[in-house]
């Protein structure tokens, strides 16, 4: 049993633990502690399929960021009787069951599925992929063809394809997101004309997204409560009708009272 | 002087669509704006039309002085812009030039080179006409304000019509009415006296029938006048008709209906009936003498065509024929004289403008103006048919017992001699006695208004009687109209001109002379000149004869009598107008201003002596010969008259018999004549009954044959429409309805399924991917 | 062999999958809800970094995996708006009276 088999069992079964838990768990509370404890073991899950900035990300904005905002979510509407609230038998039975024949078909599904054939382009088997390592040998006989380019390839898709392979995808994904795809458009063969697009549009999209997100959600959830003032002061009045037929009741009696 | 002559034109074509406008002006204010200021009393209405008539009078009087009289003047207009002067005697008598000015205000239709006009032509016939026409209207105008004075009233209480129960009828008065309909009968009159082509004529024709229509119904509450008004335009429909083929025979053969030759701004001539039909004067006959050469106006430099265009002689006589047969119709000549007499139902100033003086004039009129047109066959057929009529109104007068009705065969009689004077070539003759007969036949109309306003509308001749007593003024006007409808006076052997006679004698005197010249070249036609003799001496009785019976004598009612009084000077003065023109309009005869004005539009070729010999050689008598003939035509027919005027004295002055003597006399003939030579009873009995019989018949064809199919056919429909009701009712709407409701309830069903419940939705999301793809994979192949 | 397989990863996605799709439906409270709409994207999520670790997908699936990181973060935010929107005007948080639409 390799050390990355005992990682895997460790956050892949903290993860189903801890999001099962989220499931069962009635407090609003525990469950975003549980969820806190899910999102962390799925960092753990990343970095063990080499996406270290992933991972991290996960841990900053998961845990560190959203977790947070729910939590302030639960405090601010957990008020008494909302900070457990139980569902019905009647609701409950059929949901747990339809996620578990859910979960129970992907599964299946996955179980089914031959999964050899997916390997990646330089057509390698997945056995040889577990090494986490490429053998740069191979590369440069299925890449250069000619004796002359094959140091100078050799040399540049090396470093690049296995900064992803390895785990250190940082660099690639910040060039991935300004537009540029050297783990691709440094392989040999690959003629200038024909380059890899990058991420820069829809990382601008985002970005916009973002901004618009944040301000949409300052915008909703500003205090105010202008319904219930109002509702107060109608029970005030103690009458039925609202404020504006009250206004022309009286305006009308005015009237005929002159 | 051309700028003179067409300066002129102007004048007189101005002035005389001004006195032709002014009564229709006057009209359309009576119908429609006599409302606003004015009511059922005011006399408003009247005043406005006396106004607008005697405004046409004082233009009509202008425009005679503005025509250019004499000779040589009227044609230098020739080469007038929109103005001929059309010259049917150019070269050949340079002695007497018959003017005629023409235009046109517009036009209304263009076919090729055929138009229908607008236009206007003016002789001294229309000039005569106008002032006629006026003068009577003004005078009948007058006279109606006096007359139908009672009608000024919110309930008139009309005698002779009875409501079912002997009670008299009681209606509004219709006082601005009746000077509605005069003013538009005035308007319509003059239009046909001014219009320049036959199609105008024929269009205010229609209308003068339509006024007199209404006219004759005015009083529309007895059955009598609505029958009378009836049978007056049914009876015209026939003349009518006759008219109509004229106009389309000549529309299809000449290719124009215009009176006058036309030059227009261009400088193109388009012929006009007159010049196309005689040219030169005379019928221009084919070879063979089977049709009339057309004599087309032609340009300068123009060579004329090979074959000219020609119009069989057979088509030619039948277009005469067909508006002489018009004019029998509105003259109430032999055989569709038996309107009129009816038509006296119309108030008393109606029968003196309307029926005596110038509708029924028309038709005389139409026959003048259309003389060119006339082939002599034709000319003989209206001097028959003239003398035909002079006879049976003279006889029928002779027995009437009516005041207005002896007065309306009397005018049938007289416009009788009219027709006999132009069918014998006696163009002058024939319309001076139109003129002068309008003047006392309008008189005597007027003086019977008179005389029955002043008895309250008792007519009958036997109750009345001695009225001379206390009418003395409507006595003496009818006197003088007596005198000149006999032609009764003291002649002038020297200068027949200026005998102490009226103006019926002198207008009469020449009708007799042109009957007697035309029958010494024609001995054959003798009968043309001994019936108006013999006429004009029953003219003498029975006109003496009424007056004898209603001014002389022991009154035969005493109620009647003491209750009768003089009318008012608003009546009176119009009856010495009257009296002044019959009296003095023909003093002079030939030479008269009035006849000599007249015979300026005579058509040339009527002048001289002339045979035609296309179907019966006829030879008409030209003034030579008709003056030579005046002398023993005269004295003949003033020995006849003196005599008939002294039997009726000796009869009815004196009455040597008593009434009832009379009456048995000659019974058989009297009843002849009280029946009105039985014209009445036969088209009763020739048209009217199987008119009527067919009528039934249709009837009940209509109601055994065709109402059964109509309505088994509505009820099919109804059947089908049923049928197709319940189809649309099951099937269409059904399918509507069902779609609808099924789309309603499946939203109903499917509406449980919102339930609102957001997990309850993702609930069915995870089921439904679960399911599908549970089936998918077990449905997979292999 | 030594390493973890395509499939484990993909079977612990899916039970995370499941997970939070159960979330969705036992849940009435909304901020509970949207804790399994994280769990629901962060199933999802490891299966993209799977897929790019094991198939061709590479460097694009860890681009996918960040956006919707991302876009959860922005989605978090937004809807916890919308819930204390929700609970500011009705004063409760239980997504079962959340059905005005449907009266």
């Amino acid at each position: 049993m390799t050390i990355t088999q005992i990682l895997f069992g460790v956050f892949a079964g903290l993860a189903c633990v801890s999001a099962i838990a989220v499931v069962l768990v009635d407090n609003v509370v525990r469950m975003a502690f549980w969820l806190v404890m899910a999102l962390g073991a799925m960092a753990g899950l990343f970095l063990l399929l080499h996406a270290d900035f992933l991972a991290a990300s996960q841990l900053l904005i998961y845990a560190g960021g959203t977790v947070v905002i729910l939590i302030f979510g639960v405090m601010l509407t957990a008020t008494g009787p909302f900070a457990s609230l139980k569902s019905s038998a009647g609701q409950t039975v059929p949901g747990l069951s339809v996620s578990g024949l859910l979960i129970a078909m992907l599964v299946s599904t996955i179980a089914a599925v031959p999964w050899t054939g997916l390997g990646k382009a330089v057509g390698r088997s997945p056995a040889s992929l577990d090494q986490g390592v490429m053998r740069q040998g191979d590369l440069a006989a299925a890449m250069a063809d000619s004796d002359e380019t094959r140091e100078a390839v050799m040399a540049v898709t090396d470093n690049w394809q296995n900064r992803v392979e390895v785990g250190r995808s940082t660099a690639p994904l910040g060039l991935a997101l300004m537009g540029l795809r050297p783990d691709r458009d440094l392989i040999a063969g690959n003629k200038p004309s024909t380059l890899s697009p990058g991420y820069l549009l829809p990382f601008e999209i985002i970005s916009i997204h973002l901004l618009v997100v944040l301000v949409a959600a300052g915008y909703l959830a500003r205090a105010k409560r202008p319904r219930a003032t109002e509702e107060v002061h109608i029970v005030t009045a103690g009458s039925s009708v609202t404020p504006k037929e009250h206004r022309i009741d009286a305006a009308t009696s005015e009237s005929a009272d002159g | 002087m051309p700028e003179t002559a067409e300066t002129s034109h102007l004048i007189v074509r101005n002035l005389l669509t001004a006195a032709w406008l002014l009564p229709l002006a006057a009209f359309i204010a009576q119908v429609y704006a006599v409302e606003c200021w004015s009511n059922r009393l005011s006399r408003a209405s009247g005043l406005l039309g006396c106004a607008a008539i005697g405004g046409s009078l004082v233009l009509s009087l202008l425009a005679v002085a503005f025509f250019p009289s004499g000779s040589g003047s009227a044609h230098t207009a020739d080469d007038g812009s929109n103005h001929a002067a059309v010259d049917a005697e150019h070269e050949a008598h340079p002695s007497a030039t018959p003017a005629a000015l023409a235009g046109r205000y517009y036009t209304l239709a263009r076919f090729g080179d055929s138009r229908l006009e607008l236009g206007w032509y003016v002789d001294s016939l229309t000039l005569v006409l106008f002032v006629v026409i006026g003068l009577i209207a003004s005078c009948v105008h007058v006279f109606s304000l006096g007359y139908l004075d009672d009608e000024r009233t919110e309930d008139y209480r009309d005698e002779h019509a009875h409501a079912g129960d002997e009670q008299p009828v009681s209606r509004a008065g219709r006082f601005h009415l009746f000077f509605a309909y005069l003013s538009l009968f005035c308007f319509s009159m003059f239009g046909l006296v001014l219009a320049g082509n036959l199609l105008q004529v024929f269009a205010f024709w229609e209308l003068v029938g339509f006024c007199s229509y209404l006219l004759i119904g005015f009083y529309r509450e007895r059955p009598s006048a609505v029958r009378a008004a009836n049978k007056a335009i049914l009876v015209n429909r026939v003349g009518d008709f006759g008219f109509l083929i004229g106009l389309a025979v000549l529309w299809t053969s000449v290719g124009t209906l215009q009176f006058a030759t036309e030059v227009d701004s261009k400088g193109v001539t388009a012929s006009g009936l007159f010049e196309q039909v005689r040219g030169d004067g005379q019928l221009e006959l084919s070879d063979d003498s089977k049709s009339v050469v057309l004599q087309r106006h032609l340009e300068a430099g123009d060579e004329p065509a090979p074959t000219r265009p020609t119009i069989a002689y057979t088509l030619f006589v039948l277009a005469g024929l067909g508006i002489v047969a018009g004019s029998i119709g509105k003259s109430a000549q032999f055989p569709l004289q038996t309107w009129l007499p009816d038509a006296m139902e119309g108030p008393t100033p109606v029968s003196a403008l309307v029926h005596s003086a110038t509708m029924v004039a028309a038709g005389v009129y139409l026959v003048a103006r259309c003389y060119p047109l006339l082939a002599p066959e034709v000319l003989l057929v209206v001097a028959y048919v003239g003398a035909a009529t002079l006879f049976i109104g003279a006889t029928i007068a002779l027995t009437a017992t009516e005041l207005k009705q002896v007065l309306a065969f009397s005018t049938i009689s007289q416009l009788g001699y009219m027709m006999l004077a132009l069918g014998v070539g006696g163009w002058g003759a024939g319309v001076f006695h139109l003129s002068t007969h309008a003047f006392f036949k309008s008189l005597l109309f007027l003086s019977a208004g008179s005389v029955i306003l002043a008895c309250h509308h008792e007519q009958r001749l036997d109750r009345l009687g001695g009225l001379r007593h206390r009418l003395p003024w409507t006595a003496a006007a009818m006197l003088i109209g007596t005198l000149a409808v006999t032609g009764v006076g003291i002649p002038n052997p020297w200068a027949p001109g200026y005998s102490l006679a009226l103006s019926g004698f002198h207008s009469k005197d020449m009708v007799l002379a042109s009957a007697l010249a035309f029958v010494r070249l024609n001995p054959l036609h003798s009968l043309l000149y001994l019936v108006p003799l013999a006429g004009a001496g029953i003219t003498a009785v029975y006109m003496f004869r009424l007056w004898l019976k209603v001014f002389v004598g022991r009154p035969a009612d005493q109620h009647v009598f003491e209750h009768a009084k003089e009318s008012p000077p608003v009546v009176l003065i119009p009856l010495a107008v009257l009296a002044f023109f019959s009296v003095f309009s023909a003093v002079g005869g030939e030479s008269s201003w009035l006849y000599r004005g007249l015979v300026t539009s005579e058509p040339a070729f009527v002048a001289a002596s002339s045979t035609s010999s296309a179907i019966w050689p006829i030879t008409h008598p030209g003034h030579e010969e008709i003056h030579a003939a005046h002398g023993a035509a005269g004295l003949m027919v003033w020995l006849v008259a003196m005599a008939g005027a002294g039997i009726a004295i000796w009869i009815f002055g004196y009455q040597p018999f008593s009434a009832d003597e009379l009456r048995a006399t000659f019974p058989r003939l009297r009843q002849f004549l009280l029946d009105r030579w039985r014209f009445d009873a036969l088209y009763d009995l020739a048209v009217v009954q199987p008119v009527l019989r067919i009528s039934r018949q249709a009837i009940a064809i209509d109601r055994t044959v065709i109402d059964p199919l109509l309505h088994g056919a509505s009820r099919l429909l109804v059947q089908l429409a049923g049928w197709g009701r319940r189809i649309d009712e099951l099937l269409v709407d059904g399918a509507v309805v069902g779609i609808g409701a099924w789309t309603w309830r499946s939203g109903e069903r499917l509406r449980r399924l919102q339930s609102g419940q957001l997990r309850q939705y993702v609930l069915w999301l995870g089921l439904s991917v679960v399911v599908l793809f549970g089936v998918v994979t077990w449905m997979r192949p292999g | 062999m030594d390493g973890v397989g395509l499939e484990a990863y993909l079977i612990v996605g899916a039970i995370l999958f499941g997970c939070g799709f159960a979330c969705l439906l036992v849940k009435r409270n909304a901020i509970a809800i949207l804790m399994g709409v994280e769990l629901l994207l962060n199933g999802a999520n490891l299966n993209f970094l799977a897929f790019a670790r094991f198939t061709s997908l590479g460097l694009d699936g860890q681009v996918i995996g960040l956006f919707v990181i991302v876009l959860a973060a922005a989605e978090a935010a937004v809807a916890l708006a919308i819930a204390l929107n929700f609970y500011n005007n009705h004063l409760s948080i239980d997504v079962d009276s959340a059905k005005e639409l449907k009266d």
